[in-house]
């Protein structure tokens, strides 16, 4: 008889070897995200004469799957900035709803909300930083557009690492690889940015979303819009690639030269 | 068979599979990364200056060609005016920003208590001791603090991630700075550079090195950057030198190639 | 005050032999001498008043506001003790922030309210504590459409599950007034302060209860009835504060604001213009009764 009731119905030792009790354990070192699960693609984002064009597709991927394909991920803070959110879906979630708290708090002083795009870049990138300190990270990679404290046009960036930078041309994940060259050409350093157009500036943004459309598995061409200038956002969020098609994709064989 | 025998002998163990999940979940997330980047400091007998290139680079990406790494820090204001002490950090940038606000406040804390700014020794060591204060999650960076000493005389400080840290003459940190010490080495502290005639083998006379003029200086950080961005992707774009003498502090830009 | 000097009135939580609460009774005088404060249901919208005495005239005018904006759709205005009605203001943030963070999405102006009231009741229990010294109008607009949950960023399934009733009726205004006591109701219209008889007086002749006053007629009367609960206290000068929450469709959007400049000042005029054809009136019947 085995008066050791922790071992009775289990494989017995003499066959199967001890029991590794960690197996029964349910409390273990505190495990926090270490991968992204459901995802959005890149965010692209442009300065022009007077204000901020920002533009993402709208589709969420999870790993390979695209999982949904009408996901909002440009989200309006107070009424002259705008975050796009590249990486995990449900962290954005969390941000957004960290950002509408804090909308919500600065609206009970009667002179309304007094932070600018400039310092929400400022908060995010810190609250990015904090999380990824505690090795607790949101997945993320964000522009955020408006404008800074001078009322000059701004777009800066933020990542899960609390990196930080800001150009006037800017775009997170696979768009970094394909949308900033194509924003390089159109918009030269020497060209400054009061010399681009409203209109230079959303059209730029559609030609990067084409080109991801073709190159970057994850995406669709499905996407939103926002246009951020003094005299408030113009956010367009169920918009549409005209003319895409991936059709020809049916003919290809081989490498592409092959024939038959 | 063998194979089963094999996992036997090791595992002493019956079943075929042999993947424990005790132990420690492996982390797939990483905190650091590189953001690229070159920094340099010299002195000289009345000045000191703090230079670094403005790219920021993830991997073969340039993230923005401006993004500026020498600091005024314990300024009044955002723009650092008053401030008497500068800072270079390269390596993980958003710890270079965490680290750089830290002491920037610090130093005016210092200057809010004792009435008086904080002098460039003493913020030499604070900076030593937050830096080591993460000794086991460190700031991923290599800084370098400058200033005027009590003499005003140039003073310049260069940190190890950790802490470790020793005034010199000059420093070159970050990605190119493999490239730059060595030029650094030979052109402020004439390394290897004898007296012309002076002697044969071991009799030659090294030359000794004392402080360079201003000037002098400033031509050397540009040919340091002017070379390594030929040498290293990761360096280019700008050039941003900050210069500190006994008037104040001088915050002057260059282009670099941007290739 | 027949049981006072009984003692029984001297800590809170203790009942007298009567069945009273005389630390309650007391608060409840503390909101007898505060500034008049109204709230009017309207049929498209809330809207809040409180005559503020100017204590001194070197308080900035505009400045020192009393009614305050809960979440972004709920404006609370209090009677009593400012103090007192700002920790029940910040008491009333904090739920309605812990309900966002439950629910994902705005606390309905009812579940406040009972929150609220469960709070200031809790203020009676004990001997450590004194009661709330306000009586609080809290006026919301519970949004009449579909609302998007925090943070959704997508439209969920257009039929089968979660597909929606069409010409379901939801949200709408919301008023309610607490007392030190913890006890609160839904009104139609609410007041409380120096001046409530005279401006409950006058809330019952609008005849709210047939939801037929409009947001714009609302705030003209509750500027009137400010200005007539003051004729009472009329040697102390005071300021009119005026709050509103519209429908959707309305001027505020469902949110919870200042009346505009312009239009608190068009209300106050017409208030004050009302007050004096009633004085006329009221004076050429005393010159009537004179005669005699």
């Amino acid at each position: 008889m085995d008066h050791f009731p922790g071992t009775w119905g289990r494989p017995r030792n003499d066959v199967y070897g001890a029991y590794d009790p960690s197996y029964l354990q349910s409390t273990g070192p505190k495990t926090h995200t270490t991968s992204p699960a459901v995802t959005g693609t890149s965010v692209v984002g442009v300065k022009f004469n007077g204000g901020v064009a920002l533009a993402t597709d709208n589709l969420a991927s999870y790993g390979s799957l695209a999982r949904f394909t009408d996901t909002k991920r440009l989200r309006v803070f107070g009424d002259q900035a705008v975050v796009g959110f590249g990486g995990d879906v449900s962290d954005m979630q969390y941000l957004d709803r960290l950002l509408e708290s804090i909308d919500i708090r600065e609206n009970y002083s009667s002179h309304g909300n007094m932070l600018n795009a400039k310092n929400l870049h400022t908060y995010l990138a810190k609250v990015f930083y904090k999380r990824r300190s505690e090795f607790n990270p949101l997945w993320n990679h964000v522009l955020v557009a408006g404008f800074d404290g001078e009322g000059k046009p701004f777009l800066s960036s933020a990542d899960l690492l609390g990196t930080t930078f800001s150009a006037p041309h800017l775009a997170t994940g696979f768009g970094a690889h394909l949308a900033v060259p194509i924003l390089r050409r159109l918009f030269p350093e020497e060209k400054p940015i009061e010399e681009i157009s409203r209109e230079e500036a959303v059209d730029a943004l559609k030609q990067c979303l084409k080109v991801l459309f073709y190159r970057d598995a994850r995406s669709l061409d499905k996407y939103s819009i926002a246009v951020i200038t003094k005299e408030g956002i113009d956010l367009k969020e169920d918009e549409q690639l005209e003319g895409q098609s991936w059709a020809f994709a049916e003919r290809i064989k081989g490498y592409g030269a092959q024939t038959v | 068979m063998t194979s089963l025998m094999d996992h036997q002998a090791r595992e002493t163990v019956g079943y075929s599979f042999s993947e424990s999940t005790a132990g420690v979940k492996q982390h797939g997330f990483y905190p650091y990364t590189d953001n690229g980047g070159s920094t340099l400091g010299i002195t000289g007998s009345d000045f000191a200056i703090l230079a670094g290139d403005t790219r920021s680079t993830s991997g073969y990406n340039i993230n923005s060609r401006m993004v500026p790494k020498v600091f005024k820090i314990g300024g009044d204001d955002e723009t650092g005016e008053g401030a008497n002490i500068i800072l270079s950090v390269v390596g993980f940038a958003a710890d270079g920003t965490a680290l750089k606000e830290r002491l920037d406040t610090v130093v005016k804390m210092y200057k809010y208590q004792h009435g008086k700014p904080m002098s460039v020794s003493a913020c030499a060591q604070r900076l030593s001791t937050i830096l080591y204060q993460k000794r086991f999650f460190p700031y991923y960076v290599h800084a370098i603090l400058a200033g005027l000493d009590e003499e005003g005389k140039g003073a310049l400080y260069s940190y190890d991630p950790v802490g470790s840290y020793e005034r010199e003459q000059c420093r070159a940190a970050g990605a190119a700075a493999s490239l730059i010490m060595p030029f650094l080495d030979n052109q402020v502290n004439f390394k290897n550079q004898y007296i012309p005639g002076s002697g044969e083998g071991h009799a030659l006379v090294a030359k000794k090195p004392e402080p360079l003029p201003l000037e002098t200086v400033k031509g050397l950080v540009r040919d340091a950057f002017t070379s390594a961005v030929e040498r290293h992707i990761e360096v280019g774009d700008n050039l941003q030198m900050v210069i500190i003498t006994k008037a104040g502090i001088e915050e002057v830009y260059h282009p670099l190639k941007k290739d | 005050m027949t049981s006072i000097g009984t003692g029984y009135d001297l800590s809170n939580s203790v009942f007298s032999p009567d069945g009273r609460n005389f630390q309650v009774e007391y608060a409840v005088k503390a909101v007898e001498n505060g500034g008049t404060a109204i709230g009017i249901r309207c049929k498209d919208g809330v809207v809040l008043a409180v005559e503020k005495i100017i204590s001194s005239k070197l308080l900035k005018p505009g400045a020192n506001k009393r009614i305050a904006t809960v979440d972004r759709h709920v404006g609370i205005v209090s009677a009593g003790l400012v103090p007192d009605g700002r920790h029940f203001v910040s008491r009333a943030r904090d739920e309605a922030s812990s309900w966002r963070a439950t629910y994902k999405g705005p606390i309905p102006t009812s579940a406040l309210a009972n929150r609220l009231g469960g709070y200031v009741q809790a203020y009676t229990l004990y001997s450590s504590v004194r009661p709330f010294g306000v009586t609080s109008i809290v006026g919301g607009w519970d949004s009449e459409a579909e609302l998007a949950v925090d943070g959704q960023v997508g439209s969920g399934p257009k039929s089968g599950a979660g597909g929606k009733v069409d010409g379901a009726k939801a949200g709408g205004p919301g008023l309610y007034m607490i007392e030190p006591s913890g006890l609160y109701w839904g009104y139609y219209g609410a007041a409380t302060g120096k001046g409530r008889q005279a401006a409950k007086a006058e809330l019952e002749k609008l005849d709210l209860s047939s939801g037929k006053l409009s947001l714009l007629e609302g705030v003209k009367e509750a500027a009137r009835i400010i200005y007539v609960a003051h004729e009472d206290s009329k040697d102390k000068e005071f300021e009119l504060e005026m709050s509103w929450i519209s429908s959707l469709d309305g001027p505020t959007k469902g949110r919870h604001e200042e009346v505009p400049k312009d239009i608190l000042e068009e209300a106050e005029k017409a208030a004050r213009r009302a007050l004096d054809e009633d004085e006329e009136e009221e004076d050429k019947g005393a010159g009537e009764q004179m005669e005699e």
